[in-house]
């Protein structure tokens, strides 16, 4: 209970922490998904129920913060989820290359659902002005996944004596 | 009964699924969302974002003020002497002032409507790559509401999408989402700016007959009655004459360095149009 209870202040705190270090380190240029990481961490290790709420949570916030079309972040962090908890059945989740490459392919194809929705929904073609960024941002991602999931470890060790 | 309780996961995740479906679909109907909960978010990621800001605002500034001082003294003679200049043309300008308000006395113009301003604190920046949007610290208790304008010295930079009791979203002009009236301050060409993310903005609906050239100054047009006329959008950094197309493909810079923000003005007005 206290699990859900606590949710929505912990998002709210991650996106906004986000929101200034993506404000700090690259002046608006580029945006750190640390939310999307969190996102694949929970579909490696947590169960479906407590996976997909966290996802919607967080995609919830995400939207009411700076998408601007609400539910867009919320059903594509619930889809990324899914990906990977089903996907994580045959992976070895543990080997950090394997993290890597699947962070970069998750944030990849936010993107390419992003800029799908865009082109269908607005008419709008933003392939060929954000995808040099898309590209950026998902190697972003795909670096910082593995020390995220290497320091979530360790705390898992830290506070229950194993990994959950 | 039993098929709810065999199938309660996958029900459970479908039920997810299509909440954040319906939203998307109607938003994309009835237009953003302003609901309730939203603004519950809104105001409670300000005070976070409020915090995490002013503590790496206040690291900033102590590096700027006491670490980074090379080339103080250079720049210092620099500016010295720009200022000098610059009270030079300010003299001019204002001459020209007075004379235009004589005339526009003359002439028993007025505007169509009358602004005054509202400060705010930018207090953060959006998160999703293909949108460009800021939180600012005043929302509907300060007299804000939905589509008022939104000023950086030295220009406009967008509106006001989101309005929550303290909090509100202002979608900046480069947002792909993002249309306005524009004219060419040169020779009154008229088209419409609309957002290209990083790349700033493209004038579009030019025909190629139009002479508009690089370094041309883009205003507000002030039709619609949402943004007034005659204020500065961005300037012409490139034209380019497509071989394919019935128009001039042109992009323009902002004024404003967007990701630099940190003060900005609403105009506000009784007579804002929503």
């Amino acid at each position: 209970m206290l699990y859900y209870l606590s949710l929505p202040f912990l998002s709210i705190l991650l996106i906004a922490l986000q929101s200034t270090v993506a404000d700090v380190l690259f002046s608006g240029r580029l945006v750190f998904e640390l939310s999307l990481i969190v996102i694949i961490y929970a579909g490696f290790h947590l169960d479906i129920v407590r996976g997909a709420i966290l996802a919607f949570v967080l995609g919830f916030v995400l939207d009411c913060f700076g998408g601007s079309v609400p539910g867009l972040f919320t059903f594509i962090y619930v889809v990324i989820f899914l990906c990977s908890f089903f996907i994580s059945d045959w992976l070895d989740t543990e080997k950090m290359y394997i993290i890597a490459i699947f962070s970069f392919l998750c944030a990849f194809l936010k993107e390419i659902i992003l800029i799908l929705f865009y082109s269908l929904a607005f008419k709008i073609d933003l392939f060929m002005s954000t995808h040099f960024i898309v590209f950026v941002q998902a190697l972003l991602i795909g670096l910082f996944a593995p020390p995220f999931f290497y320091l979530m470890n360790r705390a898992e060790v830290f506070f229950y004596g194993k990994k959950v | 009964m039993f098929f709810l309780r065999k199938y309660r996961t996958i029900i459970f995740i479908a039920a997810l699924l299509v909440v954040a479906l319906s939203m998307i679909f109607y938003n994309l109907k009835y237009g953003t969302d302003n609901s309730f909960l939203r603004k519950i978010v809104l105001e409670a990621v300000a005070p976070v974002q409020k915090v995490l800001s002013y503590s790496i605002a206040g690291v900033k500034d102590n590096w700027s003020h006491y670490i980074f001082l090379v080339g103080t003294m250079e720049e210092n003679k620099n500016l010295k002497k720009e200022i000098e200049d610059l009270k030079a043309d300010l003299i001019l300008y204002h001459e020209s002032y007075q004379e235009a308000q004589r005339l526009r006395k003359l002439l028993a113009l007025s505007d169509d409507y009358k602004y005054h301003f509202i400060s705010a604190r930018v207090i953060g920046r959006e998160q999703a790559a293909l949108s460009r949007v800021i939180l600012i610290n005043k929302g509907s208790s300060d007299g804000l509401k939905t589509g008022m304008p939104v000023v950086a010295p030295p220009g406009l930079i967008g509106r006001l999408v989101d309005v929550s009791w303290h909090v509100s979203r202002v979608l900046l002009f480069i947002d792909e989402n993002s249309n306005i009236d524009a004219i060419v301050q040169r020779n009154r060409t008229q088209g419409i700016i609309s957002g290209a993310g990083s790349s700033g903005m493209i004038f579009k609906y030019i025909s190629k007959t139009q002479d508009v050239k690089e370094g041309d100054v883009i205003i507000s047009a002030g039709m619609g009655g949402v943004f007034p006329k005659g204020m500065l959008i961005g300037q012409v950094t490139h034209v380019d004459k497509q071989d394919a197309s019935l128009f001039l493909k042109i992009n323009v810079a902002p004024f404003t360095d967007f990701s630099k923000l940190e003060e900005i003005l609403i105009l506000s007005s009784d007579e804002t149009k929503i």
